[in-house]
This record gives structure tokens, C-alpha cells and sequence, in this order.
């Protein structure tokens, strides 16, 4: 495994104590001290204000005066159907998407880990949609999939598919932003798991292609397991992102049509930002950082996360 | 070699290269249909069926500048990515060299401390970043998302510099100071020097994550610290959308991301997974 993707950390406890110098006790404090600053007072203070508010009644529509509610806001919360709605559509967007990026990924890394002409510079396509920004992204989707003047409709009538309806219809507008969201992110995963797959030692395939296996039995049995800790890090980092997509959507459909798209994000910045109901809006925003969190741990657990970081650092 | 194997391997080179061909023409038509529907003019636009071949026009381009006032924009999106970069990396890269370089107490936590931030949905901070600002009178100006990026580029910068500088073999920082070099020196001349393809790496993917952010950006500016994003999503108003104008917007922020990280792809899965991956 010493050629894996995954790097490790092996100066770190050897070199450590014995650089220590005379008179250097506190230079990693004073080190360390602007990263804490800027995460105290940046981070963790307006995490602190965001709890207080969310435990009051603040509008700033109705004055600067605010009175102390308790936990009223997220019991109203529970009551909130439109909240649930969006967490699940969230989830269920999350889930479709990064499932759909990743099976993806994985091919596109087998195709092109071929080495044969020209994949050099048809590879550098599949990198450019991670770096465009992501209103541009929507701006570009949007003009595509109109329904009446949309390229991508005049492109399927060539081919004899009939007229679809891409973001204006309530059936088919999340599968459009899921699809936009896997034109986008796929690049990311791709070039994640393209450089796991490279780093793999030759050895393993060399011993499957002895004892005969074919290409599905080497897949499962000799490189997937290889390239797991690459594809949990590539997935965690994915699912905390399609978590908390706001920009594409927003520019495409803004949560409708028919809140077919209401993801989390839309809901809340239209909570906060069009009806300025703060001490709500907070309140919500500690319930989604919770299920973010919940998230993440389910997903850390099942793949068993922390395990392949300890594995990093003792080997 | 038989007929039938050369037979079977020109087959599968086939289904390769059509393979890889389509999956390149789906992710780079998006962006050729980007770049040239901003060089359109109004008729070339709403033409259909579309147009493939067309004169080419700047007028898109001069109206970013006349009618929703990008100089500004450009300016601000500079100003603020750019002090924000280089606050997060020049703090990130202090607190690496610490977690890389000495025994600190707690510092498995402190490190999964930093990571967190990267997990934090920036609509949690949104609201109490929205209230503090107003009442410091910040609203609306460049520090505070100057703030905000600054803190969201930190663990890239805190754990890839991290790999980085434990990649350099502490031998060559101990052989520079038992020559006399103060710690600091030998960091200055010896350990830097080799950090810089790294540093710059890093640095794009800090400034690409800033300069692509469009929710703070829209939720805490209204009129003076507009950035790039929050200008072109204004291209879109509900009954009148501007295409040509909006596509300008966005082949305009989208160059010095893609040039720089093209110029940078070395280390660019390095710096994505937090220095986890080799690239």
C-alpha cells in the first residue's frame, strides 16, 4: 500500500520533539495564533450569535427591538412541512447526484487510465466544467434547455427525440439540476479518482491477469478495493458540497417550478432574505448544520473513514 | 497474432475512442455554446434553430461595461479575493509549519478543528454575518467577505501546506541551523524556496474557491462590494433576460480561473482532496 494514492504523515512523529530549539516553547503558539484568530471571530463567533439569535423572535422588518422566545423556533420548526419537504428533496438530490457523478467518475477514470493517443488532450475537457463559476454554469444551462428556443431540444429533434420540457415542468426540472450538478461536479471526482488509479501499484493486476481473471472479476476484486480511501475522500468532499447547492439552482429554476427544486438552501436564503424572519431562519440553519453533520457521520462511519486516515498516519 | 485477436483489439479501440470522444463533446459543448453565444449579437441569439456559424460581435462585451458597470465588479472581485487569498494562505501556512514542524498539544483536534470549516454550510453563517456586519456598519463593504474568504480558504492552505512542508525531509531545515540559521531564516531560505510550487498551487484553488462564490457574495453586498458572480446573476432579470450579456458575464469570470488552474494542474488533486490524494 505504500504507493497508494493516499499519502501519509511518517515525519511527523519522528522529527517533531527534537527540532525543538532553546527558546522556541512558544513560536507554534504564535504560529498558530492568526488561523485561531481569524476561526474564532470569523467562524465560531457568528456559529455562537447564530444559536442566540435563533432562540429569539428577531425581524429586522419590525424594528431593532426583539424579545427572547426560547426554543419556540424550533418547535415550529417540527411544524414546518415546507422545511421537511426541502431537507428531503435535498437529501434525495445529494444522494442521486453524487451516486450518478460517482459511477460516472469510476468509468471515465477506466477509460482513460488507457493511455491510448490523444486521451491526453480529450482529458483536459472533462477537467474545465469544475472551474467555471457556477453562475455562469447556470446562466449556460439554462439558455441550453429552453424549452421553445433551447439548444439541446434542437439538437434532440435531429436525432428524433420529441420536445422536452428540462426546468419548466415540475416533473422533469430536478432531474435537469441533477443533471447540470453531475455536468459539473463530475470533473471533480474524475481527476480525483484518475490520479488514485494511477498511483495504484502494477503487481495486483499483474498476479489477477496470471490467475486468469477477467476484466469485472480484477475491477471488484483487485481495484476497487484498492481505490477505496480515494473514492470515500473524493465522496465525503462531494456530499458536503451537493449539500449545500444554491447557485445553479437558483439561476435555473429558483426552487420552482411548483417548489419541484426547493433544495434547502433556496428555502432558507428566501426565509432569511425576502421575509427577514432571522430568529427563524437561524433556527433552521442549526437544524440543516445538524443534519450535515449527521450526514457526514453516518457516511464516515459506514465507509469507514477514520479508520483509513489512523491506517495513513501509523503506516 | 490471429486475425480474429487483432480483429477484437481494433474493436475495442474503437468503443474507446468513441467513448472518450462523447464523454469530452458532453462536457465541453456547455462551454463552447458559453463562449460563442457571448460573441453573438441579439438576432444570432434567439435564432431558431440555432445558428452555427455567425459574425462575431464584442457587443457583449462593451455593454459588461456600460450597463452593468463590470469595471467595478472586476475591481471588487480583485480586491477581495486577492487580500483574502493572501491573508488565509499567509496565516494557513504559519499554523502548517506548526502542525508540521512541532509537538502541539491536542493537535490531531486541532487539525479536524480547521477541516470543519470546510464542512460548514455558508448559509448557517450567512444570517449572523448579515447582523454583525449592520450593526458595525460593515455591510456592504469588501472586508466582510475579505473575512468570510479568508476563513473558508484556511483548511485548504492549513492541510495541504501541512503535506507539503512534511514532504521537505526535516534534515535539510536541521542541517541549515546547526550552520546558524535562526529558525526563521532557515524557513525564509531554505524551506520556502521548496514550498513555492505548492504555495502557488494551493493558492489557485483558495482563489478559485473565492472568486466562483456567489451566495455571500449576493446575501451581503448590495450595491458598493458587488463581486463578479452577483453582477452577471443580475443579467437575469425574470421577463427580459439579457443571454448575450449574461454569456459575456461568464466567459469573463470563468478565464483566470480555468488559465491559472490549467497552468497549476500538477498539484490540483493535491489541493482538492486537502492534501489527502497525490496527484
Amino acid at each position: 500500500m505504500a504507493k497508494s494514492g493516499i499519502i501519509g504523515a511518517p515525519a511527523l512523529q519522528l522529527g517533531a520533539t527534537k527540532a525543538v530549539r532553546a527558546g522556541e516553547k512558544s513560536v507554534p503558539t504564535l504560529l498558530l495564533a492568526p488561523t485561531m484568530i481569524i476561526m474564532t471571530i470569523v467562524g465560531l463567533y457568528p456559529l455562537l450569535h447564530s444559536l442566540y439569535i435563533s432562540l429569539t423572535n428577531y425581524n429586522p422588518t419590525f424594528g431593532t427591538s426583539y424579545a427572547f422566545i426560547g426554543f419556540a423556533n424550533y418547535a415550529r420548526a417540527f411544524g414546518d412541512g415546507q422545511f421537511w419537504y426541502s431537507v428531503g428533496l435535498t437529501l434525495a438530490f445529494t444522494a442521486i447526484s453524487v451516486a450518478l457523478s460517482l459511477t460516472l467518475a469510476v468509468f471515465l477514470a477506466l477509460l482513460f487510465n488507457q493511455n491510448r493517443l490523444g486521451f491526453v488532450v480529450l482529458r483536459t475537457f472533462l477537467l474545465i466544467p469544475m472551474l467555471i463559476t457556477p453562475i455562469a454554469v447556470g446562466i449556460t444551462w439554462r439558455t441550453m434547455m429552453m424549452p421553445d428556443l433551447g439548444v439541446l431540444n434542437y439538437l434532440l429533434s435531429l436525432i428524433g427525440v420529441g420536445h422536452l420540457s428540462w426546468a419548466s415542468s415540475p416533473s422533469s426540472a430536478l432531474a435537469s439540476v441533477v443533471l447540470v450538478d453531475v455536468w459539473q461536479w463530475t470533473p471533480f471526482m474524475f481527476i480525483i479518482i484518475f490520479a488514485g488509479l494511477r498511483s495504484l501499484p502494477k503487481s495486483p493486476f499483474e498476479a489477477a491477469a496470471i490467475d486468469g481473471a477477467g476484466h469485472l472479476a480484477t475491477f471488484m476484486n483487485v481495484t476497487l478495493p484498492m481505490l477505496k480511501p480515494v473514492i470515500v475522500i473524493a465522496t465525503l468532499l462531494r456530499i458536503v458540497d451537493a449539500f449545500r447547492t444554491y447557485d445553479t439552482v437558483y439561476i435555473i429554476t429558483r426552487g420552482g417550478p411548483d417548489f419541484a427544486t426547493d433544495l434547502l438552501s433556496v428555502y432558507l436564503q428566501r426565509v432569511n432574505f425576502r421575509i427577514f424572519d432571522l430568529g427563524y431562519g437561524s433556527a433552521l440553519s442549526w437544524i440543516a448544520l445538524v443534519i450535515v453533520l449527521v450526514v457526514v457521520l453516518v457516511f464516515v462511519n459506514l465507509t469507514g473513514f477514520l479508520k483509513l486516515v489512523a491506517d495513513k498516519e501509523n503506516r | 497474432m490471429s486475425n480474429s485477436r487483432i480483429l477484437k483489439s481494433s474493436a475495442s479501440a474503437l468503443a474507446a475512442y468513441a467513448l472518450a470522444i462523447a464523454a469530452a463533446l458532453f462536457f465541453a459543448f456547455p462551454i463552447f455554446w458559453m463562449v460563442t453565444s457571448s460573441f453573438k449579437s441579439e438576432v444570432d441569439i434567439s435564432a431558431y434553430p440555432p445558428v452555427w456559424s455567425f459574425t462575431p460581435t464584442l457587443v457583449n462585451y462593451a455593454q459588461l461595461f456600460t450597463e452593468l458597470n463590470a469595471w467595478q465588479a472586476l475591481i471588487n472581485s480583485a480586491l477581495i479575493v486577492g487580500l483574502a487569498t493572501c491573508i488565509a494562505m499567509a496565516a494557513g501556512t504559519m499554523a502548517a509549519y506548526a502542525l508540521a514542524r512541532f509537538d502541539v498539544k491536542g493537535k490531531e483536534f486541532l487539525a479536524f478543528e480547521i477541516l470543519s470549516i470546510r464542512m460548514l454550510p455558508p448559509i448557517v453563517s450567512v444570517i449572523p454575518m448579515f447582523i454583525i456586519a449592520r450593526q458595525l456598519g460593515i455591510f456592504d463593504t469588501p472586508w466582510l467577505l475579505i473575512a468570510a474568504y479568508a476563513l473558508s480558504g484556511l483548511p485548504f492552505v492549513v492541510w495541504v501546506m501541512r503535506v507539503f512542508i512534511q514532504d521537505i525531509p526535516q534534515s535539510i531545515e536541521e542541517a541549515a541551523m546547526i550552520d546558524g540559521c535562526s529558525r526563521f531564516e532557515t524557513f525564509w531560505r531554505v524551506t520556502l524556496p521548496l514550498l513555492l510550487p505548492g504555495l502557488a498551487a494551493t493558492m489557485v484553488i483558495v482563489f478559485m474557491f473565492a472568486w466562483n462564490e456567489f451566495l455571500l457574495a449576493s446575501m451581503l453586498t448590495s450595491q458598493e462590494a458587488k463581486t463578479l458572480p452577483v453582477i452577471a446573476a443580475n443579467a437575469i432579470k425574470p421577463k427580459a433576460i439579457a443571454w448575450g450579456l449574461a454569456s459575456a458575464a461568464g466567459v469573463m469570470m470563468s478565464l483566470p480561473v480555468v488559465v491559472l488552474v490549467l497552468l497549476m494542474q500538477r498539484y490540483l488533486v493535491r489541493g482538492l482532496t486537502l492534501g489527502a490524494v497525490k496527484g
